[in-house]
């Protein structure tokens, strides 16, 4: 009985095993992300196996178990690392999480491109060690551009109000930074909350600021699920207040195409993954790559939001991508 | 006293018969034993299978990751396995590695040395264990309901104590704990390996371990014959917390620095473990041998799956899938 | 109580005077005198609700009692905890045996009393002095059980009976407190367990028996105690009673 189990669970794996059996291509590409259980991997991940597909390159993509999973993404990483891969694409949960499993990759001369979030270079270095090329959106710059449209929207001397992710999140710092340095000395921020990236804790507290600040003409979240949130709030009060997101998730596209959220600043996870095996494939054909690139931002308003949502999850338009011209 | 023989009992032949070792037909025959070592032969059918479709799979250096990677489950696991003794289960087990990782980092980022603030770690979820024991003993609260606060409130004493930010933590003394080997292992695996010993003795070598599974099987009984039953069980749940310091201080090592995230899967697979190694769930039988080699196959599972290269999204099945078939395999323990 | 009698001091291996114990407003017993002479087989008997098991938990240490003396072994003796009874020399067979189904016959008659080597600071058990000390207490009552490293869970009522009894008279016990020892055995094994109880009076065992079967009481003990309603209302020998004067004390009809 007991062995009879062991057999049935040993072939069901063998089947498994079997049908995710690998392909021959001119270059293998290794690529380690964060937890599949947020879409913004997804997106990533299939930017990375569309663009493979695409470039004519193999690739293995493997995440970890959730965000929390620092040793876990370090552990599948060491793993890839005992096979022969050309080059390997990694997207870290910390700074320093991955470093001692990519020696043995750089002892391998084998060229590592840094994607999304970055790997701490002192680290790398003390480690013995060097990205190829880093590729990334610029939180402080998205922040801002949704600054620069929140100026559009309300008059000069407005209030508004910044929601935003967990405290101390650098990604959720970056953020509100680069909105309070555009909107400085012409808008007044009255409240900065944190609603940990959670759309009904930013529901609640959107509903307590507006309590607070009547007046109030624009709230800036600093991801699109929490400026979901605090749309219902607004929503709700039956106050004309502006909301702006920042990510350009699919639901947050959706909601300014039907005129609710004022504004989201998209980044597009697809395109960095999509870029990340583009430097993999130059890097393997022996090209210098550029140390940092930044990776497209751009702000989807009511004007283009329908050709964001087409488009969806590449760009709406064409963006700069300095790999594409290295591969040409 | 003397024995005397004409006036003997209606038992015909008296006394307990010669040790009796069963034969390994009779052995193999019968389902506990396949229930008491379905860890070890999980393992090695994850061996064999993993051995022919990858051969990277065999090779020392893989085989060597894998110790490594193994080495903080195993180290959980066994914590975990003094509290499932007890019929108890702790699911505070990974909030306290975050906060012990947290609390070395901030504690080395605050000029402590690392030795000092390694203890101050170790010390810190240890009081955690010890917390634990006392509010399910003195407090009469359920094991799980108990240990659900203590995971919500170091949730949210790491996140206040580090802001919720991570902290480097550049130790060369760490760097080497992690990186550094003796022997075909790394430290971290002798670290396990020493645990797995210490553990062992402990559990079928010393009065306490004899009482903790008295304890687990049949709580009142232990009680009548005069052992303090709650003490065991905040010595089992202070030994948890002390695992976890141990974890803590792997983890922070391997990643080079302390984050207030706490990883579930550190949790689940210590139950896990647990339950691959013959553990009872009810208390009253357990070992330390069976959760390490659980731990270890299930470290052997998902590092045999990605280099299969199968998809993030299959790796949490086929876990969950070994570890119901290991429970119902463990229906037939009895 | 006048026929209460009162026994020197040195005879008796466990007396107490005057006891009492309430659990809150419900009286569980008043006034209680008791004696078990040394090496005897001393009985309470009673009604259900009579008191007996709470007394007898009184007397082991389980429950502390409200007001009243006990003496042990010659000296007075307040026990705190089970603990301290077993330590002064009190053994006691629960009703419930006391039994863990999960370790080993060995195990189980060394349960808070293990052999342990000393090593530097650390202390390891004997398991190989355990099992053979468990192998000597089980043939000296002629216990027979397929081995001493089986789990109990596998044994027969009887055989745990038995098992909880050689753990009890096992360690030099001065005396034996047993709880109704037959009431969930059949025929045979009942037998067997009063061949042992025999066995340990031959050894010079002080045995305390509570019991519901009059003829098993009778059969076994050189001294009976009959409890009523909280109260100890009559004592008498075994050999000079006869079952009815038994019945007539216990329901209070004589």
């Amino acid at each position: 009985m007991r062995i009879f189990n062991g057999l049935t669970l040993g072939a069901g794996l063998f089947a498994t095993v079997i049908s995710a059996s690998a392909q021959a291509e001119e270059a293998k590409v290794a690529a380690i992300v964060k937890g599949l259980d947020n879409p913004f991997f997804q997106y990533m991940q299939k930017g990375i196996e569309e663009q493979a597909k695409a470039d004519g390159v193999g690739v293995t993509v493997q995440a970890a178990a959730n965000m929390g999973d620092a040793t876990g993404q370090a552990d599948k990483l060491t793993a890839l690392a005992m096979q022969d891969f050309d080059c390997y694409l990694t997207n870290p949960i910390s700074v320093s999480n991955l470093v001692q499993a990519l020696v043995p990759v750089a002892q391998k001369k084998k060229p590592i491109v840094n994607i999304d979030s970055t790997i701490d270079p002192e680290q790398a270095k003390a480690a013995g060690f060097g990205v190829s090329t880093y590729i990334g959106t610029d939180n402080v710059a998205a922040g801002a551009l949704a600054g620069e449209e929140m100026l559009k929207l309300v008059p000069t001397g407005s209030k508004v109000a910044l929601i935003a992710g967990i405290v101390g999140d650098v990604g959720s710092n970056a953020r509100i930074k680069g909105f309070k340095q555009a909107v400085e000395g012409k808008l007044e921020v009255v409240v900065m909350v944190s609603a940990d990236w959670d759309r009904e804790k930013a529901l609640t507290a959107a509903t307590d600021i507006l309590q607070a600040h009547p007046d109030l003409a624009g709230f800036f979240a600093a991801n699109d699920i929490m400026a979901l949130g605090v749309e219902r709030a607004v929503q709700t009060s039956g106050k004309e207040v502006k909301v702006i997101g920042l990510d350009g998730i699919i639901d947050a596209l959706k909601s300014v195409a039907a005129g609710e959220l004022s504004a989201t600043v998209a980044q597009y996870p697809y395109v960095v993954g999509a870029m990340g095996v583009e430097a993999c494939k130059a890097a393997a054909m022996g090209k210098e790559l550029p140390a940092n690139v930044p990776a497209p931002v751009l702000l989807i308003n009511k004007d283009n939001a329908e050709a964001s949502l087409k488009n969806f999850p590449r760009p709406g338009g064409d963006y700069p991508d300095p790999f594409r011209e290295m591969l040409k | 006293m003397s024995l005397p023989a004409d006036n003997a009992p209606a038992a015909p032949r008296a006394g307990a018969t010669e040790e009796s070792r069963p034969s390994l037909a009779a052995l193999l025959l019968d389902p506990s034993f396949w229930a008491d070592w379905a860890s070890v032969v999980g393992l090695v059918g994850l061996v064999i299978l993993f051995g022919i479709t990858q051969p990277v799979f065999l090779s020392v250096a893989n085989l060597q990751a894998l110790l490594l990677a193994a080495a903080i489950l195993v180290v959980l696991s066994i914590g975990q396995t003094f509290v499932v003794a007890t019929s108890g289960i702790d699911l505070s087990l990974a909030a306290a590695v975050m906060l012990g990782a947290v609390i070395l980092g901030l504690a080395n980022a605050a000029g402590w040395g690392v030795f000092a603030a390694c203890m101050l770690a170790v010390a810190a979820t240890s009081a955690i264990g010890l917390l634990n024991g006392v509010l399910i003993t003195a407090g009469r609260i359920p094991d799980f309901v108990v240990t659900l606060g203590t995971l919500s409130g170091i949730t949210g004493l790491g996140l206040i104590i580090s802001g919720g930010e991570p902290t480097m933590v550049g130790s060369t003394f760490l760097l080497k704990l992690a990186s550094g080997s003796f022997g075909p292992f790394g430290y971290p695996v002798w670290v396990a390996i020493a645990a797995v010993v210490v553990a062992h003795i402990a559990l079928y070598h010393t009065r306490f371990g004899v009482h903790l599974l008295a304890t687990g099987g049949q709580a009142e009984s232990a009680a009548a014959l005069g052992i303090r039953t709650d003490r065991v069980k905040i010595a089992a749940y202070t030994i948890s917390g002390f695992c976890a310091g141990i974890a803590a201080i792997l983890l922070v090592a391997r990643i080079g620095s302390a984050e207030p995230q706490i990883n579930t899967s550190l949790l689940l697979n210590s139950v896990a473990a647990v339950v691959l190694g013959g553990v009872s769930l009810f208390g009253g039988r357990a070992s330390i041998l069976g959760p390490a080699i659980g731990a270890l196959m299930l470290t052997a599972l998902v590092n045999g799956l990605t280099l299969l290269s199968v998809s993030a999204f299959y790796q949490p099945l086929a876990v969950g899938v070994i570890v119901v078939l290991a429970a119902l395999i463990m229906r037939y323990q009895k | 109580m006048s026929t209460v009698n009162h026994i020197a001091p040195s005879e008796a291996i466990l007396a107490c005077q005057g006891l009492s114990k309430h659990f809150g407003g419900i009286r569980a017993f008043t006034d209680v005198g008791f004696e078990a002479r040394r090496g005897e087989v001393t009985a309470v008997i009673g009604d259900n609700g009579a008191g007996k098991s709470t007394l007898i938990r009184c007397l082991i240490g389980v429950h502390v009692p409200d007001g009243g003396t006990i003496y042990f072994d010659g000296r007075q003796h307040p026990f705190s905890n089970p603990d301290e009874a077993r330590k002064a020399g009190i053994e006691t067979v629960h009703q419930n045996l006391a039994l863990i189904d999960e370790l080993t016959v060995a195990q189980n008659l060394f349960l808070n009393r293990e052999i342990v080597r000393r090593i530097g600071p650390f202390a390891l058990l004997d398991r190989k002095a355990m099992k053979a000390q468990a192998r000597a207490m089980l043939s000296r009552l002629s216990i027979n059980v397929p081995s001493v490293s089986q789990r109990v869970r596998r044994l027969s009522g009887g055989q745990r009976q038995a098992i909880s009894i050689c753990r009890a008279a096992g360690s030099g016990a001065k005396l034996v407190v047993m709880d109704e020892p037959t009431a969930a055995l059949g025929v045979q094994e009942t037998a067997n367990v009063e061949a042992l109880i025999r066995k340990l009076r031959e050894q010079g065992v002080s045995v305390i028996l509570i019991s519901h079967n009059f003829d098993q009481v009778r059969r076994l003990s050189d001294q009976i105690w009959v409890m009523r309603a909280g109260r100890m209302v009559a004592t008498v020998r075994a050999s000079e009673t006869s079952g009815n004067e038994l019945v007539a004390l216990v329901t209070g009809a004589a």
